[in-house]
C-alpha cells in the first residue's frame, strides 16, 4: 500500500510524530508491531494498537474499493437511475396545478425550498405535506412518515388535525365511489390518531440546536425507516439574528444543506425548507428577494416562491433542473392547501386547466 | 408600580438617539445585543454538562470552546485539531455534544392531547364573539399576537381589556392569573382599567376588594429605550414563575424602535433587525414554554408606491400628510402616491404569528381586521370602544362587511379622516385622506 501516512483520520498529534519518527507510506506501518511502534515515536501500547487497526482498516477498504466493489459509493448508469425516478413517487400538495408545475408534486431525493412574504401560506404547505406524505399507497400516497423541525414556532396542532380530517374524508369518498377491499382496509388505518402520531415533530431554538438535530437526524431516521419527508419550518430564522459572523453563517448554512442532501440521498426522502424573504436596498427602489444571501441559492434543487398578486396567492416556480418556470394561483381554505376553483363558465377540457402564467425569470418581486 | 428590587423608584431612563458606535443604555452598561441569550437556550450549556471529560474539557477552553454552540460551529478538521482526537472519535464527541443540545421529539398526536386535556390553557378568549370564533377560541396560547393599527384605534383599549380578562377566574374565561404590562408610551391608565372592569362585568367586580385584587396582579414595568425592553424581556422568565404571570403585553414595541434607530444611517436598518429578531426569538421561547399569550402592539408607516418603503420609515407621521399633498396638488386625487400599512418591516411581519389589525371606518366605527393567522382566514368585524371597552358591532348591516385580505405586509390601513369628531360629513377640501379607494 503506497498511500501516505499523513491522509489516515488520525489525531494530528499522532500524524506528527508518525511522520517526524520517518514513517511516510502505510505499507511501513503495517510491517510494524505495535509494541515496537510505541516506543518508537513514545506512545502508549493502546494508541499504537488503535493507531495500526485504523490503518489496516482504511488499507482493507482501499483495497476493495480499487477490486470495483463499491462499498460507500454507490454508483449506477443513468439507465438504472431512469427506472428508480419513474418508480419513485411524489408527494401530492392538494393543489394539482402545483403539483402539475412540479412534475407531479414534491420529490423524494431532492431538497425543495418554500420562500415567501409573511401570511403567505408557506407554514400551511408544510402541514399539509406533512399529512399527505401519510396517505396510504392505493389512494396515490407514498405511505410514510413526517419530520417536522419547527424553528419559528408556527405549527399549530389544531389546524394540522383540520387539515388531516379533510384529507381523511377526501379518501373516504374517493373509496365509496371504488368499492375495492385494499381501500377499505387501509382507511381502518389512516385515521386521524394515526396521522398525528406519524408527524414527529422538534421544536428547535436557535441554530446551535438546529445543527444539533440535524446532525442527529441520520440515527433518528435509521430507527424510523418509514420516514419519507423532513420539513424544516424556517431556516432563515435562527440564523438571522444571532450571527454577525458572516462567514460563520455560510460556512454553517453550507454544512447544514450538505447534510440535508446526503440524509435526502441515502434515506430517498423529500427534504422542504422554508425560507424568509427580506428586503434588499437599491439605488432606487428596494425589493423583497430570498433571504440567507446568494451562496444559500444553490443549496435547494428546486425553489418555489409564494407571493402576492394584489388579493391572490400565487406560486412561482422559480428554479427546477426539470421543469419549467411557471406560475400558478393558489387557495387556503379551512381543509387546507388547494386550487383556485376554474370558472364555471369553461367547458371543455382543455379550458379546464389553469393556465400557468409564465414570466420570465424573476430576479425578486418587488411587493 | 411594581419594580425590580434594588431599582430606585425615580430612576428616570434617558435614552438618546441610537448611533452607530456605542450607544447609551439606562443602566450605565454599554448597549449590547451581542449578550449571549439567558433564556432558554441549549447553546450555551457548558461542554462539561454535556458528558465530555474534564480533561478534554480543559483543551478545549484554552482555545476558548466552552459551549456547546462553539463546539458545533466548528468543521470536522477544526475539531480534530483542537481536540487531538482521531476522526471517529471526534464523530462520536459531536453526537454526544448533539445529544446534550438537541430538543426532545414529540409526536404531533401527543401535542394534540396535551392541549386536549387542558383546553383553557390553549387560548384567552377576547369575549369579542365573532373575533374569537374567527381565531378559534381567543388570543392564542404560546404564540405572538400584533395589534396595529393608527393612533386612537384602540390598541391601548385591546390591551387593558385583555389586562382584565386574564386576571378572571377560568369559570369566567380568563386565566386566572398575573399580567406583565411593558409601557413604553406611558399610555397606560389605572382609571380607565377599573373603569373598564367595573363596566364590562358589574355582576363580578361588585365589591372595591375584588377590583384591587385585580389591579393587583397587573404589574407595570415602564421602559423607555431598546436596552431596558429586552433586558426586562430577559428578566421575564423568573417573574412569571414567581408572580404566576399568564399574559405578557409589550404596548408598544414600535415606540421604542422608531425612537432610537434612525433609519438615515447606514447600518441601522441591520441592528434594528436584530433587535427585533432577538426580542421576538426570547418572547417565542417565553410565550411556548409558559404557554402563554404574547400581545405586541405596533404602529403604522407610510408605504410609498414605488418601492421606497424603506426611505419611508423615515417619514414621520406629521411628514406622511406632506408627502401626500405634494402629489395631491398635482391634480388627481386618485393617483396614490403611497399607503398607510403596519411599521416595523418585513422580518418582524415574519416574527409574529398572529396580526391583527385595528383601523377606521367612520366617525364612529372602527374595524378590526384578522391579516394573519395559522389558524383564522381573512376576516374583518366592527366595534366602537365605549365605557366597557371594545364592543363589536353585531348584526349591523354594512356594505363591506366581507374582506378578502392580501398580504399582511401590504395591507392598507384606513385612519383617521377628519380631525373634528362632530365635523361636517362629507369630506371637505381641508380633510386629507389617505386611505386607498375601496
Amino acid at each position: 500500500m503506497q498511500r501516505d501516512v499523513g491522509s489516515f483520520p488520525l489525531a494530528p498529534g499522532l500524524r506528527a510524530k508518525l511522520i517526524g519518527a520517518g514513517f511516510q507510506t502505510a505499507e511501513e506501518l503495517l510491517e510494524i508491531g505495535p509494541c515496537e511502534l510505541s516506543k518508537e515515536i513514545g506512545i502508549s501500547k493502546e494508541e499504537a494498537l488503535e493507531t495500526l487497526q485504523i490503518v489496516r482498516r482504511e488499507c482493507h477498504s482501499n483495497a476493495t474499493r480499487t477490486t470495483g466493489e463499491p462499498e460507500t459509493v454507490k454508483k449506477c448508469t443513468a439507465l438504472e437511475l431512469l427506472e428508480q425516478e419513474q418508480a419513485r413517487g411524489f408527494i401530492i400538495t392538494f393543489c394539482s396545478a402545483l403539483d402539475d408545475i412540479l412534475g407531479g408534486g414534491v420529490q423524494l431525493t431532492k431538497i425543495t425550498e418554500i420562500c415567501g412574504a409573511p401570511g403567505v401560506g408557506k407554514t400551511q404547505l408544510c402541514m399539509q405535506l406533512a399529512v399527505d406524505v401519510q396517505i396510504p399507497e392505493c389512494f396515490g400516497g407514498l405511505a410514510g412518515e413526517a419530520v417536522f423541525i419547527d424553528t419559528e414556532g408556527s405549527f399549530i396542532v389544531d389546524r394540522v388535525a383540520d387539515i388531516a380530517t379533510a384529507c381523511v374524508q377526501h379518501c373516504q369518498l374517493i373509496a365509496e365511489t371504488h368499492q375495492e377491499e385494499d381501500f377499505q382496509k387501509s382507511l381502518e388505518t389512516f385515521s386521524l390518531e394515526s396521522i398525528l402520531s406519524h408527524i414527529y415533530y422538534f421544536r428547535c431554538h436557535d441554530y446551535t440546536e438546529l445543527l444539533a438535530q440535524v446532525y442527529l437526524l441520520p440515527d433518528f431516521l435509521s430507527e424510523h425507516s418509514k420516514v419519507q419527508l423532513v420539513i424544516v419550518d424556517g431556516i432563515a430564522f435562527p440564523f438571522r439574528h444571532d450571527l454577525e459572523d458572516l462567514s460563520l453563517r455560510t460556512r454553517l448554512l453550507n454544512g447544514l444543506a450538505q447534510q440535508l442532501i446526503s440524509i435526502a440521498n441515502a434515506h430517498k426522502l423529500a427534504v422542504v425548507l422554508t425560507n424568509q424573504m427580506t428586503t434588499r436596498i437599491g439605488q432606487s427602489q428596494s425589493m423583497l428577494v430570498p433571504a440567507l444571501g446568494e451562496s444559500w441559492g444553490h443549496a435547494a434543487t428546486i425553489r418555489l416562491i409564494f407571493h402576492w398578486d394584489n388579493k391572490q396567492r400565487l406560486a412561482t416556480l422559480y428554479k427546477s433542473p426539470s421543469q419549467k418556470e411557471s406560475t400558478v394561483p393558489f387557495h387556503i381554505t379551512p381543509n387546507g392547501f388547494r386550487d383556485v376553483h376554474p370558472p364555471p363558465s369553461s367547458q371543455t377540457p382543455a379550458e379546464i386547466e389553469i393556465n400557468p402564467r409564465k414570466r420570465p425569470r424573476l430576479e425578486g418581486e418587488n411587493q | 408600580m411594581q419594580q425590580l428590587s434594588g431599582r430606585p423608584l425615580s430612576e428616570t431612563d434617558q435614552s438618546l438617539p441610537r448611533m452607530l458606535l456605542g450607544g447609551s443604555s439606562c443602566c450605565g452598561e454599554v448597549g449590547d445585543f451581542e449578550k449571549v441569550v439567558r433564556c432558554g437556550s441549549m447553546a450555551t450549556k457548558k461542554l462539561r454538562r454535556a458528558g465530555l471529560s474534564q480533561e478534554l474539557c480543559d483543551r478545549l477552553s484554552r482555545h476558548q470552546i466552552t459551549t456547546c454552540r462553539d463546539f458545533l460551529c466548528l468543521s470536522l478538521l477544526e475539531l480534530m485539531k483542537v481536540t487531538g482526537q482521531s476522526y471517529q472519535n471526534v464523530q462520536k464527541l459531536l453526537c454526544k455534544v448533539s445529544l446534550a443540545c438537541a430538543p426532545k421529539m414529540q409526536t404531533a398526536y401527543e401535542m394534540k392531547m396535551k392541549r386536549a386535556i387542558n383546553p383553557s390553557s390553549a387560548f384567552l378568549s377576547t369575549t369579542l364573539h365573532g373575533l374569537d370564533k374567527a381565531l378559534h377560541g381567543g388570543v392564542a396560547c404560546g404564540s405572538l399576537t400584533e395589534v396595529t393599527g393608527p393612533p386612537g384605534c384602540g390598541k391601548t383599549q385591546f390591551c387593558l381589556m385583555m389586562s382584565v380578562l386574564a386576571t378572571l377566574p377560568i369559570s369566567m374565561g380568563g386565566l386566572h392569573g398575573a399580567v406583565i404590562y411593558i409601557d413604553t408610551e406611558s399610555a397606560f391608565g389605572a382609571e380607565r382599567l377599573v373603569e373598564i372592569a367595573g363596566h364590562r362585568f358589574p355582576n363580578y367586580f361588585v365589591t372595591e376588594e375584588k377590583l384591587f385584587s385585580m389591579t393587583r396582579n397587573i404589574h407595570l414595568y415602564p421602559e423607555l429605550t431598546c436596552d431596558c425592553v429586552l433586558k426586562r424581556i430577559e428578566t421575564l422568565e423568573e417573574e412569571i414563575i414567581s408572580k404566576k404571570v399568564k399574559l405578557v403585553i409589550i404596548d408598544s414595541i414600535a415606540s421604542v424602535v422608531r425612537k432610537e434607530f434612525d433609519m438615515k444611517l447606514q447600518g441601522n436598518l441591520l441592528e434594528r433587525s436584530n433587535f427585533l429578531a432577538r426580542g421576538a426569538s426570547l418572547l417565542k421561547y417565553l410565550a411556548e414554554e409558559f404557554s402563554i399569550p404574547v400581545i405586541l402592539t405596533n404602529q403604522i408607516t407610510t408605504r410609498l408606491n414605488n418601492g421606497l418603503d424603506v426611505q419611508a420609515n423615515i417619514v414621520s407621521p406629521a411628514d406622511d400628510l406632506c408627502l401626500f399633498e405634494v402629489s395631491g396638488a398635482s391634480g388627481s386625487k386618485d393617483q396614490e402616491l403611497g399607503y398607510v400599512t403596519a411599521a416595523l418591516g418585513n422580518t418582524w411581519s415574519h416574527s409574529v404569528n398572529t396580526r391583527l389589525i385595528l383601523q377606521y371606518h367612520d366617525l364612529h366605527t372602527k374595524q378590526v381586521l384578522v391579516a394573519k393567522s395559522p389558524v383564522a382566514p381573512f376576516a374583518a368585524f366592527f366595534y366602537t370602544i365605549e365605557n366597557s371597552g371594545l364592543v363589536l358591532q353585531d348584526g349591523k348591516d354594512h356594505p363591506d362587511a366581507s374582506w378578502e385580505g392580501c398580504s399582511p405586509i401590504l395591507q392598507a390601513i384606513r385612519v383617521r379622516t377628519s380631525i373634528l369628531k362632530d365635523g361636517f360629513p362629507s369630506a371637505t377640501a381641508d380633510t386629507v385622506k389617505l386611505e386607498p379607494p375601496i
